[in-house]
């Protein structure tokens, strides 16, 4: 029975990267300007909404962990911090891939590329923090991390917003300026990317959960 | 409140008298401020940059890697020691010590700082005149009380750790907005302009406070257990 809901979950998770990428290969039309590498701009931005998803996860198991101190809360919070150091990675890949012809220049110091960088190190840090989270106060200084790390992203967003910006807005105060075909594969890639998430955070859940059961199965069979 | 501050007070100069008695860690500190302010400004001579305008961004990296082996000190000693427990036990409410280890860590940052930057300015040979003299004072105590406050708080931390060479790795990217804004300060001091100036100002004291607060509600579970 368990098997069989794994399955279909996986069914559908393949329908929609499968069917996602069609439509961002062929329904979604080639920008006018910018040709076919703006099509990257679908995986870069739902990568990027993927790792501030995880860095929220991150922020909100991390009060949740100081509060009750459940194991299990903490262990949503490192596979969120996995997934999400992988999804910054991949934002911080795609970006250039499509800086380079349209600005250029493979970086520039604009806010977000800065602010993301940044999340970058704090996810790397957090993780080294959690040093495979066997040790107690490991978990709880993660923890602790993990909110100061959360409410440090707007700082480093503003400052570097005052110091210089040149990224596109695609979503500004008179909602998107996309085209309605563009937005769809968007929303379509987001919603395929958002599936991905839970998906990978399950598998990464139930590996710390059997990880943390063969832990407690050989200190039984120790003492 | 009384007995707060006073506690803070007296834990803040027992830690300066170590200090003080420690004097060859703060001496070899100073060394490793110059050595890095020579080599760095050196290394800018070697090539076509204009030197005149390096002085805050040197300044600063010097400062931000100097702060990691002051604020490593102040918990490792206590930490030799057995002391945390009975300083904890002594005093009762966990923000004192936060807040006294962080005025000790700003006074040794602040000291240092003042030590380095005539080296600095020496080295770079940047005129004196037109400098915004209350900017610059501004930006060096502020900046080095962010310094102090964040690496206070993530010290506490890593010292409970077997691997402590943790501390520039948690450390750097929290400080990374308040390296933006006191660049931003200093650079503006040392060239006059008042302008756009204030905004930073702010920026750096709504970052400090903010860091300045947050231990009293998160320092509790450093020091737990």
């Amino acid at each position: 029975m368990r098997l069989d809901r794994r399955m279909i979950g996986l069914l559908i998770l393949t329908v929609l990267i499968v069917g996602n990428i069609y439509i961002i290969g062929i329904y979604a039309p080639i920008e006018r300007t910018m040709g076919v590498v703006q099509k990257v701009f679908y995986f870069h931005i739902s990568s990027a909404w993927i790792g501030m998803l995880a860095f929220v996860v991150v922020f909100l198991c991390s009060i949740l962990y100081l509060w009750r101190r459940s194991e299990e809360v903490n262990q949503v919070a490192v596979a969120s911090a996995e997934i999400g150091v992988v999804f910054i990675s991949c934002t911080l890949l795609t970006g250039p891939i499509w800086a380079y012809p349209i600005w250029n220049t493979w970086w520039t110091w604009d806010p977000r590329l800065t602010t993301t960088l940044v999340l970058w190190f704090m996810y790397a840090a957090y993780i080294a923090l959690q040093g495979g989270g066997a040790a107690e106060n490991r978990r709880r200084f993660a923890a602790v991390y993990g909110i100061i790390a959360f409410i440090n992203v707007p700082l480093v967003f503003f400052s570097a917003r005052w110091w210089r910006s040149i990224h596109p807005v695609i979503v500004s105060s008179e909602g998107m300026n996309l085209d309605p075909r563009m937005k769809t594969a968007l929303y379509a890639s987001i919603i395929a990317f958002s599936a991905l998430y839970v998906h990978l955070a399950k598998m990464r859940l139930s590996v710390l959960r059997l990880r943390k059961r063969v832990e407690t199965l050989r200190e039984n069979l120790v003492y | 409140m009384n007995g707060y501050l006073r506690n803070i007070k007296v834990v803040y100069f027992r830690d300066l008298k170590q200090e003080l008695r420690g004097l060859d860690e703060f001496l070899s500190m100073v060394v490793f401020g110059v050595m890095l302010v020579f080599i760095t400004s050196f290394a800018f001579q070697l090539t076509d940059v204009d030197t005149s305008r390096i002085l805050p961004a040197v300044l600063w990296v010097t400062i931000f890697f100097a702060s990691e082996l002051a604020v490593q000190r102040s918990f490792a000693r206590e930490k030799e020691r057995n002391a945390i427990d009975a300083l904890l036990m002594a005093l009762g409410d966990k923000s004192v010590l936060f807040y006294a280890k962080a005025l000790a860590n700003f006074t040794i940052l602040l000291v240092f700082g003042v030590i380095i930057l005539p080296v600095l300015w020496i080295f770079c040979d940047v005129s004196l005149r037109g400098v915004n003299l209350w900017l610059l004072v501004f930006s060096l105590v502020w900046g080095s009380w962010g310094l102090a406050a964040v690496g206070t708080m993530l010290t506490a931390m890593t010292v409970q750790l077997p691997n402590s060479r943790l501390l520039p790795i948690l450390m750097f990217p929290l400080l990374i907005p308040l390296f933006i804004a006191v660049v931003r300060c200093t650079d503006l001091a040392i060239l006059g302009v008042t302008e756009g100036a204030l905004g930073w100002v702010y920026f750096v004291s709504v970052y400090d406070l903010l860091f300045s607060l947050l231990p009293l509600i998160l320092f509790e579970f450093v020091l737990e257990g």
